[in-house]
């Protein structure tokens, strides 16, 4: 595969999602509105609150459209792919496109569009997906809605704004709520929308290289959930795996129980084989490739699942048991 | 293929190109024999056949061009663009302002003319707008989800479009805002009517074409393309569909009870490169494409000769048009490449 020098020439695509009033906009907004050198396209589906002056704006309905391919929980959103497809013919190169999404929306069709649709895979890339939540208001959204639990579970990256409106504990514990529901996603905390942009733009997250960049070491964790829930589970095979069995079993597994599966990212070794493999999917829609040699002597393998209805015994089973013997 | 000749042949002994700096949307001839290519820069480039070595300029959109198509007076060019405009071009580069629609992209163009009436049908966003020459509203629908795709019948009675989940057909004269839904689940990405105005055809996003009979609503299912299609051309008798998306020129035959249970015919494959853009010859069964590779091939249907037009090299063909009396052939390319060849007689 020659990866490295097709994907340096893809725009990086930014996803930002996150519920009405998190902050999104305001966030939007100081991105770019600083003074940052680069030219971005930005795709929003409500018009006007933006004010913009280099950067250009695209105004789109979205579109979420099922894929008549045989897997049910396959969607993309037509609009994006119509529009990213337009913009990659302009003249202006862009440095980087933002697409936002609207308060209630899943990720999953955007991100799963980066994967399905040929011309957008050779002209694009997503880079990461970035959720703003309200630190105040959290705790309530995941009471009444899916959608807030979905939207981190997608994230690559969460913002935790309006941390000035409440206590550091309370700030703690939202943090950890979180972290129930996704463990790899890195969390940056803020007040009244101020990022850094360098932190959010171009950070590569779905580069199979950096899958489980931002796993933290603790992988035992409490399953207080109930079924409908979504968290994360995160499981480790000392021995190198059989690529054979792996295939067969986690092929199955997404083909089975996709739905349920809102992300799964994994470093693997593979018997006989030097370099680390790398996993991840959306759903039903897997990716894999081989991304460079182990380093030291520790080749652990790991695998993390975020989604509902995970059955802790039987994940572990499965994946412990496509090591060689 | 003669050895010695090289596949620049034609390009160079009967042709006249220029290398812009923009992707090539798309290209057209008006009925003056004036080749426009409009590209990704929001210019329309024109060459005259009077003068075929110099080449005008129009800064016809302020951002980037979707579309352009001959304008239906026969005279100049309309172009949509994602400023929201509907730019007129004319033959000497000037160009005026037909209709404005705000932020929403103008994607999609076809138009019709004939001596009653000139045509020009718009997909701007889940709408269809059908103007007439001047750019005065004549009607505008809309549509459960964004146009793909417009096409008009050969008589200009009843225009096409192509949508999620299926196609929609409008009378174009009907006061009425029903049309006929002509339902198929998925995607659908661009829209083809045959001449004989008894069959549409769109391409999906799962690299398919999907088919309608309208006499009788019958289903039709053209698959196995290895990836999307962008181009779809009825050979002017109706036999043949020519069809972009595959490693050859795709052609279904819509004669002898065809395209069901029949293999379509493939020509100028066996090189393993995608061709991406092509057109039917307005009076001969014979069909210009252009492949991701920069080859341009005219094919002879009937007895499959291929003769090479350019050579591979500037980049995937993105837009091929002939002109009206079929003598010359306008295509472009993704690097910004522009080219007319002249097919008549000498």
């Amino acid at each position: 595969m020659s990866d490295t020098v097709a994907t340096t020439n893809l725009v990086p695509v930014t996803v930002l999602t996150g519920y009405l009033g998190a902050g999104k906009t305001t966030m939007l907004n100081r991105i770019l509105s600083e003074q940052h050198g680069r030219k971005y396209a930005v795709v929003i589906n409500e018009f006007g609150e933006l004010g913009v002056d280099n950067d250009l704006v695209v105004d789109t309905d979205e579109e979420v459209f099922e894929m008549n391919n045989g897997c049910i929980c396959c969607t993309v959103r037509g609009d994006l792919i119509r529009i990213l497809g337009a913009l990659m013919k302009r003249k202006t190169k862009f440095d980087g496109i933002i697409i936002e999404t609207t308060g209630l929306a899943n990720p999953a069709p955007v991100a799963q569009t980066f994967f399905v649709d040929d011309t957008i895979k050779s002209r694009t890339k997503l880079d990461a997906i970035i959720t703003v939540v309200d630190a105040k208001n959290l705790p309530a959204r995941l009471a009444d809605s899916t959608e807030a639990a979905e939207q981190i579970a997608f994230a690559d990256t969460v913002v935790l704004n309006k941390t000035d409106l409440v206590t550091p504990a309370e700030a703690d514990a939202v943090e950890a709520l979180i972290r129930g529901i996704n463990r790899t996603a890195r969390i940056i905390r803020a007040e009244k929308a101020q990022v850094d942009i360098a932190s959010l733009l171009d950070q590569g997250a779905f580069d199979l290289s950096r899958v489980l960049e931002h796993l933290p070491s603790f992988l035992d964790s409490d399953d207080h959930a109930h079924n409908d829930d979504i968290i994360s589970m995160s499981f480790e095979a000392p021995r190198p795996l059989d690529p054979e069995k792996f295939n067969a079993w986690i092929g199955d597994l997404l083909a089975q129980k996709g739905q349920d599966l809102l992300r799964t990212k994994g470093i693997l070794s593979y018997q006989g084989d030097d370099r680390r493999f790398a996993f991840q999917a959306v759903h039903m829609i897997a990716d894999g490739d081989f991304i460079g040699p182990w380093k030291g002597e520790d080749r652990t393998s790991r695998i993390v699942f975020i989604g509902r209805n995970l059955n802790r015994p039987q994940l572990r089973r499965g994946f412990e048991a496509c090591q060689v013997n | 293929m003669g050895e010695t000749v090289s596949a620049d042949h034609i390009l160079e002994t009967r042709g006249t190109s220029a290398q812009f700096d923009a992707h090539v949307i798309a290209c057209a001839f008006d009925r003056q024999g004036v080749a426009a290519f409009g590209l990704g820069d929001g210019t329309v480039r024109l060459n005259a056949r009077a003068t075929p070595l110099s080449w005008l300029n129009a800064d016809a959109h302020d951002g980037g061009l979707l579309a352009l198509a001959a304008h239906p007076s026969g005279q100049g060019f309309v172009s949509g663009g994602d400023d929201g405009a509907l730019i007129r071009t004319a033959a000497d580069g000037s160009i005026s302002a037909l209709a404005a629609f705000g932020s929403k992209w103008v994607e999609q163009l076809a138009v019709f003319a004939d001596a009653k009436s000139q045509l020009i049908a718009c997909g701007v966003g889940k709408k269809l707008v059908l103007l007439d020459g001047k750019g005065a509203i004549l009607k505008s629908v809309e549509h459960p989800s964004t146009v793909t795709g417009i096409a008009f019948d050969a008589k200009g009675k009843r225009v096409a479009t192509s949508h999620y989940n299926g196609a929609s057909l409008w009378f174009v004269a009907s006061k009425s805002d029903n049309p006929r839904r002509l339902e198929w689940k998925g995607s659908h990405t661009g829209i083809a009517f045959n001449p004989d105005g008894d069959h549409v055809v769109t391409s999906m996003q799962e690299n398919s074409l999907h088919g309608w009979r309208l006499t009788d609503g019958q289903h039709m299912r053209m698959s196995g393309y290895p990836s999307k299609t962008n181009a779809m051309s009825f050979t002017r008798n109706g036999k043949w569909l020519a069809s972009s998306g595959a490693e050859s020129i795709v052609l279904w035959p819509f004669f002898g009870g065809g395209p069901m249970g029949k293999s379509p015919t493939e020509l100028a494959g066996g090189d393993d490169v995608l061709c991406s853009y092509l057109a039917t010859h307005p009076t001969q069964e014979a069909v210009a494409a252009g492949f991701n590779d920069g080859l341009m091939v005219l094919a002879d249907i009937n007895n499959a000769r291929i003769l090479p037009i350019a050579a591979p090299g500037r980049g995937a063909v993105t837009a091929v048009a002939w002109s009206a009396d079929g003598t010359h052939l306008a295509f472009g390319t993704e690097t910004g490449f522009c080219a007319v060849v002249d097919f008549s007689k000498r």
